[in-house]
């Protein structure tokens, strides 16, 4: 994840295979039931709110040490941009490829090559694929709203997979 | 700092969170009571909340809030609205550098952010910081 030059630089680097595997084991490790019979979508919820959590603790981590050095934030559509910009590309070393907003308090993300499913692939038709590839999506929003809520702007954060490997995350914001 | 002119010492250092109820307070003087630095945290926590609203400038460090009796006080906000204050004494004869200031606030804000990058850090903002990691960046600082 680190570009630094190996042996020049005494910043820890990492294998990004293995924050991968990690990410893709956290997910299996919430959906796993303490009973094999069957999952219930009470099940389903509660690993989403976990997950969603944790990301939501990682995010506040991250947002404190990138905004380190950076100037203040004027208002919130700044603050979004900085999660488009600086933040994705920290994350996953691209940008945001598209946001639109309706000026009241929406914002939404685009991510036509979401890094996280960029190694997914299912046998099913593509309906499948996406429903799967949900639950793959309760971090990264957790992620954004940990990043918004440390900067001030308390949001809901949805996301939607249509086709793998694109999806979109909406921001709403919440009225105080 | 030349061996002859006498850097006057910095007194509390404190660090409030967004909810402005203080996070960490260090008292490195003998002549001003805990309660003093408590009451300074809070008058300057009024300040920066003044300060911020008014003008919309987009550093982090805010600079000379107030000067009191002899007490100068110095703040800087983050963007999580995190605000650092630091309290010194003053000396007529020597003036305090903004670059030293803001490498002091610097060195606070590193601690800080190693401390919430930590997962055993829990974030609510309630409680007051007992990590002896921070406690001795504090310590490093504050001898400076």
């Amino acid at each position: 994840m680190a570009t630094a030059v190996l042996g020049q630089d005494d910043r820890r680097l990492l294998a990004e295979s293995s924050l991968d595997f990690l990410i893709v084991e956290m997910v299996d490790l919430m959906h796993r039931s303490p009973s094999d019979t069957d999952t219930t979508e009470t099940d389903k919820e509660a690993a989403y709110f976990k997950l969603e959590t944790l990301g939501y603790q990682v995010g506040m981590a991250l947002v404190e040490r990138l905004t380190k050095d950076r100037p203040r934030f004027l208002d919130n559509l700044d603050v979004v941009k900085f999660i488009c910009k600086d933040f994705w590309i920290a994350l996953f070393k691209k940008q945001i490829d598209n946001l639109k907003t309706n000026h009241r308090g929406v914002y939404v993300l685009t991510d036509n090559n979401f890094r996280w499913f960029s190694r997914m692939s299912g046998d099913g038709a593509n309906a499948e694929i996406s429903r799967q590839a949900y639950a793959h999506l309760a971090f990264p929003c957790g992620l954004i709203r940990g990043a918004l809520g440390n900067l001030g702007v308390s949001t809901v954060v949805i996301g939607e997979v249509s086709t793998v490997p694109q999806c979109t995350f909406q921001i709403k914001i919440n009225k105080p | 700092m030349s061996p002859t002119c006498q850097f006057p010492a910095p007194k509390p250092v404190s660090s409030p969170a967004r909810q402005n109820n203080p996070l960490y307070i260090k008292n490195c003087s003998t002549t001003y009571p805990d309660l003093k630095c408590h009451y300074v945290a809070h008058t300057s926590i009024d300040l920066i909340e003044e300060r911020i609203s008014a003008t919309k400038h987009a550093d982090q460090y805010l600079g000379l809030l107030y000067a009191m009796e002899e007490l100068a006080v110095f703040g800087y906000i983050t963007n999580t609205r995190v605000k650092f204050i630091i309290v010194t004494s003053l000396v007529s004869d020597v003036s305090i550098k903004d670059q030293d200031m803001k490498n002091m606030f610097r060195r606070i804000h590193n601690a800080y952010v190693t401390l919430v990058s930590c997962p055993f850090h829990d974030p609510d903002g309630k409680q007051p910081i007992t990590s002896p990691a921070f406690e001795k960046a504090m310590a490093e600082v504050t001898t400076i």
